[in-house]
């Protein structure tokens, strides 16, 4: 007999799965069409996109539209009022969620939709494998508010025995309107600031891709960008363990840098949501939308956090 | 002769010789970067074959080689391999030093197929099961070819069964896959078929999997849907501004003024037209005309985003100086004499205009417009802030009333470039990719370029043969 | 009368006249005060900025001035040298037949896309950089000096031989002589590299200097928009060259100088001022650049004179940050200043650059010389 060989998910849910996939088309027959627009967060752009994909495949009278260009793009299109789904890699801020308050009379809907890291990476080959998040600020930070005595800027510094890579440490980040640079200063520099000579980028590939080419490099980017270019680093915690990040240490939050993804709503109280808007989030808090978050890399929600739609 | 020429040498050729390389050395580096683009972006469509590792540790892999690296402490160096099977392996791609490999074969067998949602996998045919048949081998390759020229939804049901490296068994229902391929089995020719599909399927389907796989039609679609759009509306206002400025204003020092300012305006950057866009159009026009006409559809914006209006115009005020010069460079060409002529028989200016003067400056006013083409075409910058979208899979033109969707954002090669390189969420994968779409992308505005100047040289001797100005 | 024997004006025609010359003239005011309004609202927005000056501001935006001023220059550094000697070459060396055919050529490096430009210098030529600094710096110097061998060859060589490669086609067939050094160069850099310095050129640096390397750095940056700026500073600069009248220089020749004295007194002179606006318009192109900048170097807001550190520029920051400010907020407006910045300068240097070549036209064509 031949096997199934996926060694999470039985047989038999590969079977419903491809049920209802080839059922897709019968749903595809109540016509929900309209033209979905999202700006936002572009660590999210390829989840998004895929959704998108699935969407288009289930309803082909759907348009999806998705303009990247980082999480603070969110909150000010949505109050701006150029896009009504926001999605988002970090929270809204107070500030946010006031002005939005203030222009609409009410709250934006959040709805979690996945789960996701921030990892440290390195290059493939570079000895280190792991860092404690004191030592991580160290080396990231000017203001080192997370408690290291000491700046760290070479490698020998964190390396004493290795002669390689040896000189400074070329930092690599995300520019200052993505919502990973945000998380990563809230949570690895404890709301510090950053260095100024950390090279900054417009998108998470571009980080993997520097640093997967220096042997000096260290940067930090999503969970779902790690290629084997690359290698990410452990976080050693208080106890002296360390954590990588695995999609159970992600899932369950172990792993000190995780976050979920979010996905804000513009819609009134007592208000139904556009039937595109619907099926979209249909589809996400579906079992289809969490498969294509493990597809596009990230980590799914786990089983008790699948909210349906209210 | 010879005696002389070393009595100069010093300051004289020294200096030519360095000039005459400076000439070869743009040109050296002109050719390295088209060079570079059409080897790594059509190579990339070439079906590399697919080879089967042993490793010393007696592992299995099966994968494409990709390219090469030294490993640290020189200690030879690595290949990877692009071997699939995420969900297996936990990954798409794989290192391995040279030194570890044991036995390298290329088995004829060994696929790669390509599966939506979740990428590529890659492993040895074990049977085809379709149908209530079994067939394996070289059947079962043609077989499969045949099935998945049918669209998914005719298909039959069936179950393709693999083989992984690691030996154990993997289940893929026909259903999910859109493509496979078997290099090792393909003969050089066969293989340059597959090659050509390659570049056909790059430049007439979407792009799939966040935009790391398929191909590019919607960006192409969306740019020339753009740029005629642009022209649409640069041109009239191109012309009448030129025919203003030559033909009607009074040529004094304010005319002159005026003609500097157009002059200089093509050399203002990009970003400051986009700037102006998004600042006008998109939040000052736009959120107007939202709050006047679709009031109803708020907060939900209609025209106050990005979208292929604002771009198009943003792009048509960019290229406007491009088309006011070459027209009016055009309209300069044409004797006096011919416009006196027309005057003195009795035409009044705008017959003069329409019937003597137009039809002998549409060469150059079709030059400007085509230089102005290829440089929208180009551009990106002032698009990232006016509406262009990472994807949009509904083009801007369908057969929905009223057919031509001006709100709607777009895609654009230039950025799509610039997105699948930075933003996309597999860079290996990308970056062939991006090699073609840049190749494409210049290959778009060399065409255009070279139209304008064969254009503007072909009108040049011709007026020049025909009329001598004093 | 003679008016009736005409064919008729009629008032109809009249009318049509007037009407179109009046559309004609509303379309082309529209049009220059749609282009006047880039500067208008360029202006307005930076006003509220004046309410609430504050120093943050400009220590926001003095990285950025600096960034934006280090591209160009590295840039100019370059261009210029390699535009302004391929001019001197292509109008008064170069074969007729074969300026006809280079020129267009060198023009079309012009058309190839900022993006594609960025995409090469950032992702395949900076990483390559980073790891054969050696051989990169070696080709800078080496590349040069094999014209200059060439062209000792070419004296040593009998002028029989000489004849099947004339120096009015030298730009092109130093071509493949170049791809062979260049070639040769990176074949012996990384030898000498390990033989002389003992290591690799970018720890050195670290180790001697206390430099520091960034992957996109400046240099990067340079090259990259040097590729860009060259053809429209060689396009203009050769028709500045070009258009002196060949009588001066036929003169300075008969007199006893050679052509290359007679460049340097005569032609250089004469054309200066069409090659100073070809370098302002170099310089206007090298500030504005945006997917260049934002592709090739490192976005990090530093002030160093290094040209391995990395830089940030004012096109690159609006690019990257206008969209996610809300219009209204500070970041809005100071990235509308810094886009009034570039708007201004490079309309200066425009401005300056096609009144020095008018008046140079004017020159030309009064006769050709004072």
């Amino acid at each position: 007999m031949k096997r199934c060989i996926r060694p999470d998910r039985p047989c038999a849910h590969l079977a419903l799965w491809l049920l209802l996939w080839l059922a897709a088309p019968a749903w595809a027959a109540a016509p929900v069409s309209g033209t979905l627009g999202a700006t936002g967060s572009d660590t999210m752009a390829s989840l998004v996109l895929r959704w998108g994909e699935a969407l288009t495949a289930r309803h082909p009278g759907i348009n999806v539209q998705f303009q990247a260009g980082g999480s603070s793009i969110a909150p000010s299109a949505l109050v701006a009022g150029t896009t009504r789904l926001a999605p988002m890699s970090r929270p809204m801020s107070p500030e946010e969620r006031e002005q939005f308050q203030r222009r609409y009379g009410y709250a934006p809907v959040e709805l979690r939709v996945a789960r996701d890291a921030l990892v440290v990476v390195v290059h493939r080959h570079n000895p280190l494998k792991a860092l404690t998040l004191s030592t991580l600020d160290a080396i990231f930070s000017t203001t080192r508010a997370c408690g290291a005595p000491a700046p760290v800027s070479r490698w020998e510094e964190l390396l004493p025995t290795g002669d390689w890579p040896y000189g400074r440490i070329a930092l690599h980040g995300r520019n200052l309107a993505s919502g990973t640079h945000d998380l990563f200063r809230q949570r690895a520099l404890c709301g510090g600031h950053f260095r100024d000579d950390i090279s900054e980028y417009p998108g998470s590939a571009a980080v993997v891709a520097a640093v997967g080419e220096s042997p000096r490099a260290m940067g930090y980017t999503g969970y779902h960008h790690l290629t084997p270019m690359v290698q990410p680093l452990g976080l050693i915690d208080a106890a002296g363990e360390t954590i990588m990040p695995t999609p159970e240490t992600i899932q369950n939050g172990e792993y000190p840098l995780s976050r979920y993804l979010y996905l804000y709503v513009n819609v009134a109280p007592g208000e139904a949501l556009p039937p595109a808007e619907r099926a979209f989030i249909e589809l996400i808090m579906s079992e289809q939308g969490q498969r294509i978050v493990r597809a596009a890399g990230f980590v799914p929600l786990p089983a008790d956090e699948l909210e349906p739609l209210s | 002769m010879k005696r002389l020429d070393r009595r100069r040498w010093p300051g004289d050729a020294l200096w030519t010789w360095l000039c005459a390389g400076c000439v070869a050395l743009s040109l050296f580096m002109l050719i390295t970067l088209l060079t570079l683009l059409v080897a790594r972006g059509l190579g990339h469509f070439w079906p590399a074959p697919l080879e089967a590792l042993t490793l010393h540790s007696g592992e299995q892999v099966i994968g494409q080689p990709v390219r090469e690296a030294p490993l640290p402490h020189g200690a030879g160096s690595e290949r990877l391999y692009f071997t699939g099977n995420r969900e297996l392996n936990g990954a798409d791609w794989r290192w391995v030093a040279l030194d570890d490999i044991a036995a390298v074969n290329e088995p004829e067998d060994a696929i790669r197929l390509e599966r939506s949602p979740w990428g590529d996998v890659t492993g040895r045919l074990a049977a085809l099961e379709v149908e209530g048949e079994r067939l394996t081998g070289a059947p079962a390759r043609a077989r499969l070819q045949s099935l998945l020229a049918l669209p998914a939804g005719q298909r039959p049901r069936g179950e393709l069964v693999l083989t992984t490296a690691q030996g154990s068994p993997l289940v893929q229902p026909l259903a999910t896959i859109t493509a496979f391929q078997a290099p090792n089995a393909l003969s050089t020719l066969e293989k340059a078929g597959v090659w050509g599909q390659g570049v056909w399927r790059f430049l007439s389907e979407g792009p799939r999997a966040a935009n790391t796989g398929g191909g590019v039609w919607p960006a192409i679609f969306g740019t020339l849907l753009m740029v005629i759009v642009m022209s649409v509306i640069v041109t009239p206002f191109g012309v009448l501004a030129a025919i203003y400025l030559n033909e009607i204003a009074h040529q004094n020092r304010l005319t002159r003024l005026v003609r500097i300012g157009v002059r200089n305006l093509a050399g203002v950057p990009s970003i400051v037209y986009g700037v102006f866009g998004l600042g006008v159009f998109v939040y000052g026009i736009g959120g107007s005309i939202d709050t006047w006409f679709f009031d109803e559809a708020l907060p939900s914006p209609t025209f106050g985003t990005g979208g292929l209006l604002w771009a198009s115009l943003t792009l048509a005020l960019l290229t406007l100086p491009v088309v006011i010069v070459a027209t009016e460079e055009g309209l300069a060409r044409i004797p006096d004499a011919q416009r006196e002529g027309a005057l003195a028989l009795g035409a009044t200016r705008l017959e003069m205009l329409t019937r003597v003067v137009l039809p002998m400056a549409t060469p150059a006013m079709l030059t400007g417009v085509i230089l102005a083409v290829a440089r929208a075409a180009g551009e990106v910058a002032p698009l990232m802030l006016v509406g262009v979208a990472k994807l949009a899979p509904q083009m801007p033109l369908d057969g929905e009333f009223p057919y031509l969707h001006l709100e709607r954002k777009f895609m654009h090669l230039g950025y799509h470039l610039f997105d699948t390189a930075f933003h996309g969420d597999d860079v290996e994968a990308a970056i062939p990719l991006v090699y073609a779409t840049a190749l494409l992308l210049v290959l778009i505005v060399l065409v255009l370029n070279l139209t304008a100047i064969f254009l503007r040289h072909h009108l040049r001797r011709q007026q020049g043969g025909s009329w001598s100005r004093s | 009368m003679t008016r009736p024997a005409l064919p008729a004006r009629t008032p109809w025609r009249q009318l049509q006249d007037r009407i179109a010359t009046g559309l004609i003239t509303a379309a082309g005011i529209g049009v220059l005060l749609a282009i006047l309004a880039i500067g208008v609202f360029l202006f307005w927005e930076t006003l509220p900025l004046l309410t609430r000056f504050e120093t943050l501001s400009l220590e926001r935006l003095s990285p950025l001035a600096w960034g934006t001023l280090k591209a160009a220059i590295a840039a100019l550094v370059v261009a210029l040298p390699l535009a302004l000697g391929g001019a001197i070459y292509s109008a008064l060396f170069m074969s007729e037949r074969l300026r006809a055919r280079i020129k267009p050529i060198l023009e079309l490096m012009e058309a190839v896309p900022g993006v594609v430009v960025g995409f090469v210098a950032g992702l395949v030529l900076a990483p390559w950089v980073e790891r054969h600094l050696a051989s990169a710096l070696a080709l800078v110097v080496w590349l040069p000096l094999c014209a200059v061998l060439a062209g000792l060859l070419w004296h040593a060589t009998p002028a029989r031989l000489r004849g099947w490669l004339p120096l009015g086609r030298a730009g092109l067939w130093l071509l493949p002589w170049m791809a062979a050094m260049a070639v040769l160069a990176l074949w012996a850099a990384p030898m000498i590299e390990q033989r002389w310095l003992g290591d690799d050129l970018v720890t050195l640096l670290d180790r001697r200097f206390g430099l520091d390397y960034t992957t996109r750095n400046t240099l990067i940056v340079g090259l990259a928009m040097g590729f860009a700026v060259i053809p429209g500073v060689y396009s203009l600069a050769e028709d500045a060259l070009h258009d002196v009248p060949r009588s001066l220089m036929e003169g300075a020749q008969a007199l006893g100088a050679s052509r290359w004295q007679a460049l340097w007194k005569v032609a250089l002179p004469m054309a200066g001022p069409g090659i100073f606006s070809a370098a302002m318009i170099g310089a206007g192109r090298a500030v504005g650049e945006t997917m260049i900048v934002l592709m090739a170097s490192s976005n990090a807001a530093l002030i160093s004179l290094s040209p391995f550190e990395g830089l940030r520029s004012f096109s690159a920051a609006i690019a990257i940050e206008l969209p996610e400010a809300p219009p209204g907020g500070l970041t809005y407006h100071l990235l509308i200043l810094a886009a009034l910045v570039l708007f201004l300068f490079t309309f200066l240097v425009n401005t300056l650059a096609e009144t020095v070549r008018q008046r140079l036209r004017r020159r030309y064509r009064s006769g050709g010389g004072r």
